[in-house]
């Protein structure tokens, strides 16, 4: 029974990418490139295109998870639309005190272990800093932003925005030593089918 | 001050030698501690520098320590986090006063003060906060001095994180008293901290371990020029010195400035080493002292004793030989003081001996005439101490003692003089009577105490006496004696007038042959006069009242002159011509004969000298006498003589008579074998009259033979005459010498004389003797007879 179930999945998968491929006949995906001044890919930077006309496409909102390890917070960087409500399992065995002071979103988590009961909902776009009141060096930055179309930059620095329709868009990129209160570097996107982009920050990149 | 004795000139030596080692040392040693005083204070200043440096920092540690700790409290972060200022301002006034903070301030990321505990804060604070946040970057947090109104403070800048940075807290701490207190307290420095204001030249003390007035005054020191920039300065505060070295803390842009300054007061640091200096100059002056002591104990040990030998001296100076001195030390001092000793003894018997040759016969042992006059000096100040006292003399001489010692011998004459010592010894009558040798045959005895009676009853018992013949060396002598008596108070009253007057009468006695002789005036006419005439020949000369007088010599065979015999004549400015037969053996007789030589010796010397240099050689001769003979010193007398005129003894003849030599042959003989060596000629005079024997004739030196003139003069009327002439012409050159004819007075004399062969002759027939000058002219004039052809025929 087992046997005819696994056989049975790969032919879901199929029809999936076929659903999906179909789904994205209409919509196309644009790789942008984040730069530092000195030319260098930067890794884990924010960046996300915001329609012209403002207010985009509601994506479904789904949780999102910032994880304490080895007293880290795992990603440093995250970015989420509105509304994310974002998990913080503690995976060390100490406790944790993670709070945030910025203006988009401030809260705190007093000591907990494992995860806690209920996620924090980032509901207000901007930069939120956070970090553990018992582990200064500990750090992680979310970016909150209203628009579906978002990513981080890989090592590679490229970030592949997919699923968005052709039109005018604003790529705004932002990057966390830029500082929480500095406004994102933005410049035009007109998405006509996949393309390409290229944003220069004026940061130097901080190698992962 | 001179310094005279040998002591003080040895301890000023020691003490100036002690006070300059001293002096020079106490000065290096000065110079020294001021040289260390002042590095060693350098090398406090310098660590003075870093531990207060390391003060301030670590001061600001602390502060930044405790901003820290605010800063990362979580309710103050979360009152930053949402912005609550009024939270904010209370949190830091509330923390800053835990950590000691008076100010506190928030600066936002932007640059601007969010918040401040002070209600206006200054606006050098300001500056100076935002200057510190801004240099501080994305670093840990700042630290720094800054000069806020009048005074310094240590500001600190952290950042707040949250987690990253989200505004810096500032806080700002006065450098207070304490903290300089504190580096008073570590480092024995004085510490102040002074400040300038912008456009301002002179500091303000901030605060300081020095009084306040001090401060004041060191502050107002600080703003010469000198001071001011890092390194070390001296200082004199209030009259105190210091060495002070500026480390400077802040410096603002506006030109706001702190400095500190920190100093040491040199004498302070000095002051160990003034202890040690005191301890120096007690040491100086105790060694001095030591010195002074030490020098004059050793200067005595050596003065002590010089003074002791000088006094001594002085003694022996004086003739006092009886005490010695005696240094039992063993050094320089001892041994000078044993050779002192040793000369002392030596002197002491040498001048015993002195005194016995001086004062007593050789021969006899007797007192001899100077002891004699001083025995009769003694006896008449004796006498004259008593009321009627007396004394006599008695003067003896043997008769015929010259031709005892003639025919006997001169040792048979000493033998002969001891005897009559001795009997004379025997004879006295009286204690205190002295018997003395006066010289030659000559005895004196004196009486002390004895009237003339008493005088006569000795010289009869000495008369009596010597009747008795001497039995000497089995011959037998009759002596007989003449004897003088003169006496105090009759004759005289001093030892010398009765010495003479008694002479005067044993000559007398002599004379007469009667014994014994009282002095009376009477007879001490004739010996007045001799003695005038004495005086007379001295006086000429003195005056030059003699003349040399030459007798031409010549070559019998030839006419030639070869010399001449020098003569003497007194020409008496009251008396007129004096004759030599006239006062010749009168000064034969006392010896003035000896000075006569001499003045002929070097007026025949002159001459010769004279004549030598105009080309003349003559030969001259000069006569000597017994006296002269006698005389040990003649010879080089002579020699000085002519050694002046530079004339060989050749050019000289000196003439003897028979009887000079025969009168003492020995010491004749020495003296003319003396003088033959040095080259004289010496001549026999007047040969044939005396009693010389041809063996002893063998014996001296002689070159020439004068025969007498008695035989020569009546040689051509006297067959006999003419014979001695001619056996002695013959006798005289078998012994190889020259034969001299004396009194030639007529060419026929002369005939004959040259045909007996007689080498030279002199005589009235040339020349009587002349004047000097006389003789040059005759000289001139002098034509030898010509009848040499003649004289074949003349028959003997």
């Amino acid at each position: 029974m087992q046997k005819k179930n696994m056989r049975r999945a790969p032919l879901l998968a199929l029809f999936l990418l076929w659903a999906g491929t179909w789904a994205l006949s209409a919509q196309a995906a644009v790789s942008v490139q984040v730069l530092d001044s000195a030319g260098q890919p930067v890794p884990n930077a924010v960046v996300y295109a915001e329609p012209a006309g403002g207010g985009g496409a509601i994506k479904a909102a789904r949780q999102v998870e910032i994880e304490q390890k080895n007293k880290t917070f795992i990603p440093l960087v995250t970015v989420v639309q509105t509304g994310t409500a974002i998990l913080f399992p503690n995976h060390d065995n100490v406790r944790h005190h993670v709070y945030s002071f910025s203006p988009a979103k401030t809260f705190e988590l007093k000591l907990y272990s494992g995860v806690p009961g209920s996620p924090v909902v980032f509901d207000k776009a901007g930069t939120v800093v956070l970090g553990c009141n018992i582990h200064d060096e500990m750090v992680a930055y979310v970016q909150v932003v209203n628009t579906p179309h978002f990513g981080v930059s890989e090592r590679n620095g490229v970030v592949k925005l997919d699923g968005i329709a052709n039109g005018r868009y604003t790529l705004k990129a932002w990057y966390f030593t830029m500082g929480p209160n500095q406004a994102a570097v933005e410049q035009p996107l007109e998405v006509q089918g996949d393309g390409r982009a290229v944003i220069k920050l004026n940061v130097k990149a901080v190698p992962l | 001050m001179r310094l005279y004795r040998l002591e003080s000139k040895i301890v000023a030596l020691f003490i100036i030698l002690i006070v300059v080692v001293q002096l020079a040392g106490f000065v290096a040693i000065r110079t020294a501690i001021d040289r260390n005083a002042r590095s060693a204070i350098s090398e406090e200043l310098i660590i003075g520098e870093r531990v207060f440096t390391r003060l301030l920092d670590q001061n600001a540690q602390k502060l930044t320590q405790g901003a820290r700790l605010l800063a990362s409290d979580f309710g103050f972060r979360q009152a930053i986090g949402t912005d609550d200022r009024d939270t904010i301002a209370s949190v830091l006034a509330n923390h800053g006063a835990r950590i000691g903070a008076t100010m506190g301030m928030l600066v936002g990321t932007d640059g601007l003060i969010h918040a401040s505990t002070l209600e206006y804060p200054d606006t050098d604070l300001q500056r100076s906060s935002l200057e510190l946040v801004r240099k501080a970057g994305n670093g840990n947090g700042a630290a720094e001095s800054a000069v806020v109104g009048d005074n310094l403070f240590q500001i600190v800048a952290v950042p707040i994180k949250a987690p990253v940075t989200i505004a810096w807290v500032v806080m700002g701490f006065p450098v207070d008293r304490d903290l300089v207190n504190d580096m008073r307290a570590l480092s024995q420095l004085q510490v102040s901290i002074l400040v300038r204001q912008r456009g301002s030249a002179g500091w303000t003390a901030d605060v300081s371990t020095l009084p306040k007035a001090e401060a004041q005054m060191m502050a107002k020191e600080a703003s010469s020029p000198q001071m001011g920039q890092a390194g070390a300065t001296d200082l004199q505060i209030d009259g105190n010195q210091y060495r002070a070295r500026v480390l400077p803390l802040a410096r603002a842009s506006n030109g706001q400035e702190a400095v500190a300054v920190l100093q040491r007061s040199v004498s302070e640091a000095v002051a160990p080493y003034q202890r040690l200096q005191l301890i120096l100059l007690s040491i100086t002056v105790l060694g001095v002292l030591g010195a002074a002591v030490a020098s004059a104990v050793m200067a005595r040990r050596i003065t002590s004793p010089l003074r002791d030998l000088a006094t001594v001296a002085k003694r022996l100076g004086e003739g006092d030989y009886s005490e010695g001195l005696y240094i039992r030390r063993q050094d320089e001092i001892g041994r000078l003081g044993a050779a002192f000793e040793t000369m002392r003894s030596e002197i002491a018997s040498r001048e015993l001996k002195i005194s016995r040759l001086a004062y007593q016969d050789q021969l006899t042992g007797l007192p001899n005439r100077v002891q004699f006059g001083d025995l009769l000096r003694e006896a008449i100040g004796q006498a004259q101490a008593l009321p009627g006292g007396s004394c006599h003399i008695l003067m003896m001489d043997l008769d015929r003692f010259q031709q005892v010692n003639d025919v006997l011998g001169h040792s048979f004459g000493d033998d002969l003089l001891r005897q009559v010592a001795a009997r004379l010894a025997a004879q006295l009558l009286y204690p205190g009577a002295k018997v003395a040798r006066l010289g030659g045959d000559e005895f004196a005895i004196l009486l002390p105490g004895v009237d003339l009676d008493g005088a006569l009853d000795q010289a009869a018992h000495i008369l009596r006496a010597l009747e008795q013949p001497l039995s000497l060396q089995e011959q037998t002598v009759d002596l007989g004696a003449g004897i003088g008596v003169a006496g105090y108070p009759a004759h005289g009253d001093s030892s010398e007038v009765l010495l003479s007057r008694a002479e005067v009468a044993m000559y007398t006695a002599k004379r007469k042959g009667n014994g014994v002789t009282i002095y009376d005036p009477a007879i001490d006419q004739s010996s007045q006069e001799s003695l005038s005439l004495l005086s007379e020949l001295r006086r000429a000369l003195e005056r030059d009242e003699f003349m040399l007088y030459l007798q031409p010599k010549l070559d019998l065979a030839t006419g030639a002159v070869v010399g001449g015999e020098a003569l003497v004549r007194w020409v008496h400015p009251e008396k007129g011509f004096i004759g030599p037969d006239n006062f010749i053996p009168f000064a034969e007789t006392t010896g003035f004969i000896r000075m006569l030589t001499i003045w002929m010796m070097e007026k025949v010397a002159g001459l010769s000298a004279r004549l030598q240099a105009q080309g003349l050689r003559l030969k001259f001769s000069v006569n000597l006498s017994t006296r002269d003979l006698l005389d040990q010193e003649l010879p080089t007398a002579f020699g000085a003589i002519l050694e002046r005129h530079r004339l060989t003894p050749a050019a000289l003849c000196l003439e003897i008579t028979e009887s000079a030599i025969m009168d003492d042959p020995a010491r004749a003989q020495s003296t003319l074998d003396r003088l033959a060596a040095m080259g004289f000629a010496l001549s026999i005079d007047d040969f044939g009259t005396g009693y010389s024997s041809l063996a002893y004739l063998k014996r001296l030196p002689v070159d020439e033979l004068k025969i007498d003139k008695s035989f020569v003069m009546k040689m051509a009327q006297d067959q006999d005459d003419a014979k001695i002439v001619r056996s002695t012409v013959d006798l005289g050159h078998n012994l190889g010498l020259r034969v001299v004819a004396e009194g030639v007075e007529s060419e026929e004399v002369w005939f004959l004389l040259r045909q007996m062969g007689c080498d030279q002759g002199q005589g009235y027939f040339m020349g009587k003797p002349m004047p000097v000058e006389r003789f040059l002219e005759w000289l001139q004039q002098w034509r030898a007879p010509e009848m040499l052809d003649q004289s074949e025929n003349v028959a003997i």
